[in-house]
């Protein structure tokens, strides 16, 4: 095997949200991602996950540190890093087909080689049959599913998924993380998967990043080497996600003892 | 089934006509005063077939329908634009807000004798009319509309490549403030109509529907009072028809979302 190439590599960042008190989402964080890989990230709720993404994806900017992408730091959103929304953002005025084309749409490529590309990615998410329906006439599932192929669409080089699956019912959830790792296997995209579920980070991912909860912070990197498709029930996995949901418990409870525990009480309010 | 929905409203029909012409011919009897649907009738068909020889309906329908396309037009073309720019731009809404809030209140019938003074009694003045009373209702849908896109449309589209500004209100501003856009030109297009009437009624211009109701009191005719008003129902009807039929066209994909 050669050696992996870094696509991204992320260098001290920090983001601030101003206000009063200012808000300190990520602080320090340094993490290559390597071309074709797919990384999870995971952390406590609320500590930065999908800010880190949009971060990636050019919708926030970084506060300190860069992001460079293939060496370049990132200026703004574009089609070579498509972001699937933790929320449904599929548009509503337009059919499955009409939103799948929409990137191509953009990119200027003639309506036919268009149609037929859209039609392939239709396919891929396995939503034949359905081209013609309105984004409301869809399940959840579907409509994550609909997210997916209008985001491989654009042929990006990495996808940005930001807890896609999170709205699902187990058992959708579950056969969503299979048909994932198919067109992951298929495509060979980068992907970067946000969630706060650990099993599904273990099922999906080549690495693991943990967070830390606010400011995040880049606790670990985990990597698996489990063959896939992997065995949810396998003695290494069920290791390895008590492994990592150690890491999260500890946080969490990090998270916990600093709220109850404010630095500086506020005056007046607290009694003595 | 079928068959109930066209008998109910004939019947309410049927009825109204037949209460208004036994009140005309019991109460009133004055053809001065009043006429009855049946005279009315008549009244319509020979003004529609040119049988009346100062009076010549699809004409005056002609120059009203202009009217209302030349003031429509101008302010579709206006209200687009500035409910657009004020709907995305917050330094053109602050800009505008006041100026657009002081006019706005103004009823289109107070700008006639202005319209009269500046351009005369002319074509133009009746459209203007027109326009000032549709121009209003569209820019206040279309900035609403504009102005309440969600952001998260906005930013997936800006991922999926639609990095100029032109691009993202050409992709999703627009379409996706259609169904507020759509709701305010349904509105503009009833204003309008009526301010054809109005306009025309003040002698603004002298063609139309509204200037020959004019005509025709100072005739004492009310049978042609009324033919008239007729006519203006009708075409209203009918204009209000087209816009729910765009409507229904272009939000296809919003059915299933409101209440048919
Ligand atoms: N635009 C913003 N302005 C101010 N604060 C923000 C903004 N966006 C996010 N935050 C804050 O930054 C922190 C991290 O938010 P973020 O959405 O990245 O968390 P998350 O890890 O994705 O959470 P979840 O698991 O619930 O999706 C939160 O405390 C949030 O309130
Ligand atoms: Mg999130």
């Amino acid at each position: 095997m050669s050696l992996p190439n870094v696509i991204l590599i992320i260098k001290g960042l920090r983001k601030v949200f101003e206000g009063s008190p200012p808000l300190v989402a990520l602080e320090n964080i340094d993490l290559d991602i390597y071309e074709g890989e797919f990384l999870c990230i995971v952390g406590p709720s609320g500590c930065g996950k999908t800010t880190l993404l949009r971060v990636i994806a050019g919708l926030e900017k970084p506060t300190d540190g860069e992001v460079l992408l293939r060496g370049r730091p990132i200026l703004g959103p574009g089609p070579d890093r498509v972001m699937v929304f933790q929320e449904h953002t599929l548009f509503p005025w337009r059919t499955v087909l009409g939103n799948v084309m929409f990137g191509l749409e953009l990119k200027g490529i003639p309506k036919d080689k268009a149609l037929e590309a859209a039609n392939s990615y239709i396919r891929l998410v396995g939503l034949e049959g359905f081209e013609h329906m309105y984004p409301h006439e869809l399940s959840g599932g579907m409509r994550q599913r609909v997210a997916i192929a209008r985001a491989l669409a654009c042929d990006p080089e990495m996808l940005l998924m930001d807890e896609p699956f999170s709205a699902l019912d187990a058992q959708s959830r579950n056969y969503m993380q299979r048909e994932l790792m198919e067109i992951w296997s298929k495509t060979g995209k980068t992907v970067v998967f946000v969630t706060h579920n650990v099993e599904e980070a273990i099922y999906l991912g080549d690495r693991i990043a943990v967070l830390t909860y606010r400011p995040a912070r880049l606790r670990d990197v985990i990597s698996i080497e489990l063959p896939r498709p992997r065995d949810r029930l396998g003695q290494e996995f069920i290791e390895l996600r008590a492994k990592v949901l150690g890491i999260l418990k500890e946080e969490m409870e990090k998270a916990i003892n600093q709220k109850l525990k404010p630095e500086t009480p506020r005056r007046g309010k607290v009694k003595p | 089934m079928k068959l109930k929905k066209v008998l109910v409203p004939a019947a309410s029909l049927l009825l109204f006509f037949s209460l208004w012409e036994a009140y005309y011919w019991l109460l009133i009897n004055n053809p001065l005063l009043l006429a009855p649907p049946s005279r009315v009738l008549t009244t319509f068909i020979e003004l529609m077939t040119g049988c009346n020889p100062h009076f010549y309906m699809p004409l005056d329908m002609v120059y009203s329908l202009f009217h209302y396309a030349v003031g429509f037009g101008l302010a579709l073309a206006v209200g687009l634009s500035l409910g657009l720019l004020i709907g995305w731009f917050r330094l053109a809404d602050e800009f505008s807000y006041t100026i657009i809030e002081l006019i706005r209140p103004i009823p289109p019938i107070a700008w006639i004798p202005i319209a009269i003074l500046m351009l005369g009694l002319t074509h133009q003045a009746a459209s203007f009319i027109i326009f000032i009373g549709a121009v209003f209702p569209i820019i206040l849908n279309t900035k609403y509309g504009v102005a309440s896109v969600e952001v998260k449309y906005l930013e997936a589209a800006m991922t999926l490549g639609a990095t100029k500004t032109s691009t993202l209100i050409m992709k999703v501003v627009l379409p996706a403030a259609l169904p507020s856009i759509m709701a305010g030109l349904r509105v503009a297009s009833g204003v309008a109509w009526m301010c054809v009437v109005a306009a025309e009624l003040f002698g603004v211009a002298p063609y139309g529907l509204g200037y020959q109701i004019e005509m025709a009191r100072l005739y004492h005719a009310p049978e042609l009072v009324i033919a008239y008003m007729f006519a203006i129902g009708v075409l209203g009807f009918f204009l209000d028809r087209i816009y729910k039929l765009i409507e229904s066209k272009v939000l296809a994909w919003r059915t299933g979302f409101v209440l048919a």
